[in-house]
């Protein structure tokens, strides 16, 4: 018999003008780690909100342990013992362990706080249900991301009341030894009879860890995996987009041409003594760690950054940028990886959006010509696939892949020779994926020299023409991308092999 | 709709039209032709201020320097049509420039030493005050009786009898509504103002957009300081800064009533005529002097907290 603890039925949500929900079931039952998958824009992170009380929903029930919420609230959802780890961590840096795991809910004895109490029960909890080692003294801006998720989850749970958590894809800035920590994590959790909802588009995490998986396609359900094998991600895909996917990467071999961009010996503070060079019609990647200064390294070639040494060429002639202006004008794009912050202005509409780059070409005497930018922007959603269909949407409520999206169709109109793409793919549908990848090949086919930093091995590997690899503020590795398989790639990465490969 | 969401929308609204019906209620004179041309001509030098501040809080900024920009206006022009007997309109244009210099220091400070827009204005409106100050020998006014008729008329004359101000201000605000909310220079300023990061990284020379719009920002109270100083044929030190919390509420009031909350042109102008009509009505209702002002101060931070409340209910 099936023992169900989370019983959403007939759940549906509209906003102004898109149909979110539309009539959707999840069940959940005890004790089972329960996937929820579907494109960008499906509804995945909506019904999560329903489920917190963060929005209404206009119709449907939620039952839990049988019982029926008479009104979903954060406050009701809480006492039912449901907790929720968001994608954003809200630490406080100079908090301890201690001090961020019982914020808002301190053990109070006669004498006040009791701090001693309340870190040895935080490490406790560490060691028995997370199964990992954390000193409740260290601060948080000295943990690792990985850790500060343990510290979220840790703060969801040490009330020892929750009977569901929820996860809205908690490995998207994890690198996948990380991944492999977190999911150490939750393995331990559900063996103490906690379920759990877990949001991602890593399908195979889904595989790994997930008991059954709930599919949804445009606010609908799209089928329900009761059995999940290794080899269940083709299956779900094609029930998440509703056609079937068999090359994830396009295939083409670059034919080497003259090189555009090169450094030389570029240091910072972050990084030091980087040379690299991008061809023509060449993509080439940038593994490494959160940390390694891969990030520092972008926002320098960017122009948000300056070197403390060391030369950019393009094209042969020496530049140095002291603005991202003045790396635009000489025919730099960037999609960075933080969108919400430095990719798009959310409170502007798509259309804005995708025409901030180049405004000169879609206006008359400086007046902007609406006609020729709403033309603009209406082509760019038709090529990306952008969702919803509205291109006077506020960035800020589209989904986040779809806000990707939007940014990648700024620079793809604004047009430029140097791509240079951070993490371009993060949190963004199978899907959706193939389209960017292809984007991407088509640029570099056209001549576009592309860089792209990512902590996803896989997709550097499948897309890159070859990967430069940075442990510690340093190229330590140059690899081709022809017979390379992951497990060295991240082997690389860590420094656990490093070893020189020539190309 | 929610009675909240109702507020959040138009709240400022509703308490526009009733303040409106309240002073046509109780004054028979309110609505009468000549008073709201009264009220119009009253508002046209705060509205050239408010537009300037419009584009400086557009672009995410503040200006508290706007009346020392307004008296550099008036300032330069005197002395250059009173020592240098300037013709009218190379003293107007002297005028500008010198309201310029007060934009070019904001600017100095705010985009060369990144001093935070508002610590940077107040400097700028401190040290402003004590360059008047020491210029006049302590505050004495310059007076021009004889100034030319031309300059006169910039606030006394009258084009098929509508009142030169009025025109000049109406002009302004044209030239505002088309170059913020029409044009890319617009765009790229309002991209700035909600949010600066990304407009940076789109490539949007932040930096240079600063410089130049609280130079216009200056230039523009300026205008409004040429007809002051028109009006009355002198120039007063300090007289600007009695606009500063005008031109601060019409431009939050503004915001509220945006659909989207942003600073805008036309809000402007709606805040600008209802703080004009206040001041008009209260006027009618023949209140003693200190009531009145009270009253009035007192309306004008109300009609401000409920702006910034309105913002937040959204
Ligand atoms: N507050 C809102 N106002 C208007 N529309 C919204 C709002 N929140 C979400 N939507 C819309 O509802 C739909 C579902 O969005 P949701 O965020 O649930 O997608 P998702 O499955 O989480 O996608 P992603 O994988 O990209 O995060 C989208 O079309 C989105 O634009
Ligand atoms: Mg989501």
């Amino acid at each position: 018999m099936t023992d169900t603890l989370l019983k959403m039925c007939d759940i549906t949500k509209s906003f102004p003008g898109v149909l979110a929900l539309d009539a959707v079931d999840l069940e959940v039952e005890r004790g089972e780690i329960h996937g929820l998958v579907g494109e960008n824009g499906a509804g995945k992170s909506t019904i999560i909100k329903v489920l917190a009380g963060v929005y209404k929903a206009d119709g449907g029930s939620v039952d839990i342990d049988g019982e029926t919420l008479a009104d979903v609230t954060p406050r009701s959802v809480h006492d039912a013992g449901v907790r929720f780890i968001h994608q954003e961590l809200h630490l406080v840096q100079h908090f301890t362990v201690t001090e961020s795991v019982f914020m808002g809910q301190e053990e109070q004895t006669l004498l006040g706080l009791s701090a001693r109490a309340m870190r040895a029960k935080a490490e406790a909890f560490f060691e028995t249900a997370l199964g990992t080692q954390l000193s409740g003294k260290t601060l948080i801006r000295d943990l690792g991301i990985a850790e500060r998720k343990l510290v979220q989850i840790a703060r969801a749970l040490i009330d020892a009341k929750a009977k569901l958590v929820v996860f809205d894809e908690p490995t998207a800035p994890l690198t996948s030894g990380e991944t492999d920590k977190l999911f150490a994590a939750i393995r331990k959790l559900k063996e103490q009879g906690i379920a759990m909802i877990y949001v991602s588009h890593y399908l195979a995490e889904i595989t790994d860890i997930c008991d059954r998986v709930t599919v949804l396609r445009n606010g609908q359900n799209a089928g329900r995996f009761d059995d999940v094998f290794d080899n269940s991600a083709p299956a779900m895909i094609s029930a998440m987009v509703g056609r079937e996917i068999d090359e994830l990467f396009p295939t083409t071999e670059h034919s080497a041409a003259a090189p555009r961009l090169e450094i030389q010996s570029l240091c910072a503070d972050a990084f030091n003594d980087v040379s690299l060079t991008v061809h023509r019609h060449e993509i080439v990647g940038i593994a490494g760690l959160v940390g390694s200064g891969r990030e520092d390294l972008i926002d320098t070639i960017y122009g948000l950054k300056a070197p403390s040494s060391g030369t950019l060429k393009i094209d042969g002639i020496a530049q140095r940028f002291r603005a991202p202006s003045e790396a635009v004008a000489a025919g730099i794009a960037l999609v960075p990886r933080d969108r919400r912050h430095d990719g798009l202005v959310l409170d502007m509409s798509v259309s804005d959006n995708v025409n901030l780059a180049a405004l000169d070409s879609v206006s008359r005497w400086t007046l902007e010509n609406r006609r020729a930018s709403h033309a603009v922007a209406t082509e760019m959603s038709e090529t990306l696939d952008i969702r919803p269909r509205n291109i006077a949407a506020t960035a800020r409520l589209l989904s986040g892949g779809n806000q990707q999206k939007v940014v990648l169709g700024r620079w793809l109109n604004k047009g430029a020779d140097i791509f240079i793409l951070d993490e371009p793919t993060v949190g963004v549908d199978v899907g959706a994926k193939v389209e960017i990848y292809q984007h991407i090949e088509n640029l570099a086919k056209d001549g576009v020299s592309v860089l792209v930093s990512s902590s996803d091995p896989g997709e550097l590997i499948g897309l890159c023409d070859r990967i430069l690899v940075m442990l510690r503020g340093k190229i330590v590795a140059e690899v081709s991308t022809t017979d390379l398989g992951v497990d060295t790639l991240v082997a690389l990465t860590t420094g656990g092999a490093v070893q020189e490969v020539a190309v | 709709m929610t009675l909240r969401s109702v507020f959040a929308r138009f709240g400022l609204i509703i308490i526009i039209v009733m303040f409106f019906s309240f002073f046509s209620y109780v004054s028979p004179v309110f609505l009468t032709f000549d008073n709201q041309v009264n009220i119009i001509e009253a508002s046209a030098i705060v509205l050239i201020l408010a537009l300037g501040m419009t584009l400086v809080v557009a672009m995410g900024g503040i200006d508290l320097s706007i009346g020392i920009a307004f008296d550099f206006g008036a300032a330069f022009a005197v002395v250059a049509l009173k020592d240098f007997g300037a013709a009218w309109y190379v003293a107007c244009l002297i005028g500008v420039m010198g309201g310029a210099l007060v934009g070019l220091l904001n600017a100095i400070l705010i985009v060369g030493l990144k001093i935070s827009p508002f610590m940077a204005t107040l400097g700028t409106f401190f040290v402003g005050s004590s360059v008047e100050r020491v210029f006049t020998n302590g505050g004495g006014p310059i007076s021009y009786r004889r100034m030319p008729q031309e300059y006169r008329d910039l606030a006394v004359g009258d084009v098929f009898g509508i009142p030169t101000e009025v025109i000049i201000a109406a002009a302004v605000c044209l030239v505002y509504f088309v170059v913020l909310e029409r044009s890319i220079f617009g765009k790229r300023i309002h991209a700035i103002g909600l949010q600066k990061d990304a407009a940076n990284v789109a490539g949007i020379p932040v930096r240079r957009y600063m410089f130049v719009a609280f130079i216009l920002a200056s230039a523009t109270c300026a205008i409004g300081g040429l007809i002051g100083s028109a009006n009355i044929r002198m120039f007063t030190p300090l007289a600007g800064f009695s606009y500063l919390l005008d031109a601060i509420a019409a431009v939050f009031i503004g915001a509220a009533i945006h659909p989207k909350g942003r600073p805008n042109v036309i809000g402007t102008l709606v805040g600008v005529l209802f703080l004009g009509m206040i001041g008009n009505g209260l006027n009618l209702m023949g209140l003693d002097f200190n009531l009145k002002a009270a009253l009035s101060g007192i309306i004008l931070v109300s009609a401000l907290a409920l702006a910034v409340a309105q913002q937040r209910f959204r």
